[in-house]
């Protein structure tokens, strides 16, 4: 079980990073940008929120395995690695994370970002001083809720890194794998252990969500 | 390019159902851009900051070409970043997660930031609020805050839209006094957007009216007010008597109009016989004649009969509504200083007389001008 935290800790730990970076930057070309296809990649970027798991993880298989430009080229093989495991993580954490951050710069009222243009400052400063600072609680509400995600993630993990112990076996299978064996003790302890964690992720959400006081 | 010139825009912008065509030229001056709302004052300043690009046209700062484009492709177009133009917006635009100090210090760059903040924040009579942030800030010092925030980004011209709309009196005289002193000291091009007379008058030199897109006439704002160029800057300023009659010709003594079967005569104007015009019948050159005085030269022309219905007395002005008792049976109003017709007993029924001399009937534009206008 301690393996299977370690484990958990490297998926989350990469998983939430690769969230915070690329979900910040999707968020912002959906909620600024104008091209054609937005909605089409907005769409796409949800879909892991209503997909089964598996399909998820069946259609990673592809882009991860053979003939994937990742493999052919970088020589990077993911499947059945603790990495593996932290992509699947991401891409299901991802679809949160999104609908907050984008919610939350789209309110950013564009008169504040023309401001600070009128008063001198560039675009990436424009970006770091007043987008992302106004929008910050709801990038951080869809993190959490998007880290949550990636650390209960069971079916694509499963079908992208398996199940294997000490290298890929994360919480959410030990709970699997006990439960089947009929080791009920284990199952409860990571059950309530991942509730708690849960909870609480939910709990900090919902703090964020609420208007702050200023 | 006039010697003193500072600030030049020539701009045109097509929008669905809306064409903005703005020509302007700023001295170190206040210029007041009024208009109704929906005539194209924002865009206009949106564009001269550069968060709007027009079609086409040319904006100049100081000899300086901020946008050029006269074909298809923009040759010069500065970002908003790099124009040194400051814009103070309508709803003040402070940053809400920063401090009146951080506001104002945000455009300033180099070491002494927070100083040079915190000198503009004195000189604003502000420094007792640094520490708080916009939403602790009344909207007086809100608008303050703003100000200073664009100034101390040292622009090379202001432009300022509604600025002081939202306040109380007190605050927006003082505030409007503070803006002229520091345009003198600093020596700016300032565009002030209103569509308040009352605001234009408090600030402004010159003005130019925008309506529909376009600037109508600039100029002086007394001349403006007093001598509109044609019936929508009349309009604008909800100018009273504006009427519609036909020349029927340039006689010595003034223009002879024919106001629905009724002879004016008119200041003189070179107009042919039968055209159209809208004409000014200027509230304060009508007079009420006393029955029982004797006339002078003054009121020998443009004699009607009248009644009254209805009369307001304010701090500095007598004006009264009449209708004429003869064709055209039109509304005309009234105006004089409030001591005047004391004795004549004016009171709503009132039958009296009025005249009106010749040079108090001004053209403003013939039919056929005002037909292109809005055609074109």
């Amino acid at each position: 079980m301690l393996a299977a935290l370690l484990v958990s800790l490297k998926v989350v730990g990469v998983a939430t990073l690769v969230i915070a970076v690329f979900g910040t930057l999707l968020a912002l070309l959906l909620a600024r940008g104008r091209f054609p296809g937005r909605t089409l990649l907005e769409l796409l970027l949800t879909l892991p929120l209503v997909l089964p798991p598996t399909v998820v993880g069946f259609f990673l298989l592809y882009l991860l395995g053979r003939g994937s430009p990742l493999r052919e080229w970088l020589g990077l093989d993911l499947l059945f690695t603790w990495q593996g495991a932290a992509v699947a993580a991401s891409l299901v954490g991802l679809p949160l994370m999104l609908q907050s951050a984008r919610a939350a710069i789209a309110a950013v009222d564009p008169e504040l970002e023309d401001a600070a243009r009128t008063l001198g400052r560039s675009e990436p400063e424009v970006l770091l001083r007043v987008t992302l600072p106004l929008a910050h609680r709801g990038i951080l509400a869809g993190l959490f809720l998007g880290t949550a995600r990636a650390l209960g993630e069971f079916g694509a993990t499963l079908m992208v890194a398996g199940n294997i112990p000490g290298r890929t076996r994360t919480l959410p299978m030990v709970v699997y794998d006990a439960a089947l064996s009929g080791d009920l003790a284990t199952a409860a302890q990571v059950s309530l252990l991942l509730s708690g964690i849960a909870f609480l992720a939910l709990a900090i959400t919902r703090r964020l969500e609420q208007p702050s006081r200023r | 390019m006039k010697m003193d010139e500072r600030l030049y825009v020539e701009i045109e912008k097509r929008y669905p159902g809306f064409h903005l065509q703005v020509r302007l030229s700023l001295r170190t001056e206040v210029m007041v851009l009024y208009g109704p709302s929906g005539a194209g004052k924002t865009q206009t300043l949106r564009a001269i900051a550069g968060l709007m690009r027009p079609d086409r046209g040319e904006i100049r700062l100081d000899g300086r070409p901020l946008f050029r484009c006269q074909g298809t492709r923009a040759t010069v177009n500065v970002p908003p970043q790099g124009r040194r133009i400051g814009y103070v917006f309508q709803g003040y635009a402070l940053f809400p997660h920063l401090t009146a100090l951080e506001n104002v210090a945000f455009g300033i760059r180099g070491r002494h930031r927070r100083e040079e903040a915190l000198s503009w924040l004195r000189r604003m009579r502000l420094e007792h609020v640094a520490h708080l942030y916009p939403s602790q800030l009344s909207g007086g010092q809100q608008q303050r805050v703003a100000i200073a925030r664009t100034l101390a980004a040292g622009p090379a011209a202001l432009l300022l839209d509604e600025p002081f709309s939202a306040l109380d009196l007190d605050a927006k005289r003082r505030l409007q006094e503070e803006l002229r002193q520091l345009q003198r000291e600093l020596s700016l091009p300032v565009l002030y957007v209103t569509h308040s007379l009352e605001d234009a008058f408090a600030v402004g030199e010159r003005i130019a009216v925008i309506t529909e897109g376009r600037v109508q006439q600039v100029g002086a704002l007394a001349e403006v007010v007093a001598r509109p160029a044609n019936r929508r800057v009349a309009s604008v300023f909800g100018l009273p008597n504006v009427i519609r009659a036909r020349v029927r010709c340039l006689s010595p003594e003034g223009l002879l109009l024919d106001w629905d079967g009724r002879e004016l005569l008119a200041a003189p104007r070179s107009l042919p016989a039968g055209a159209w015009v809208f004409a000014h019948i200027r509230p304060e050159e009508v007079r009420f004649i006393y029955p029982d005085r004797p006339l002078s030269a003054a009121v020998r022309h443009n004699r009607l009969r009248v009644q009254v219905l209805e009369q307001r007395l304010g701090p500095d002005f007598r004006l009264v509504r009449v209708l004429t008792q003869e064709p055209p049976w039109a509304e005309l109003e009234v105006r004089s200083p409030p001591s005047t017709y004391m004795d004549l007993g004016i009171a709503p029924g009132s039958q009296l007389e009025v005249a009106v001399r010749p040079a108090g009937i001004v053209v403003l534009e013939t039919a056929e001008e005002a037909a292109e206008e809005g055609g074109g």
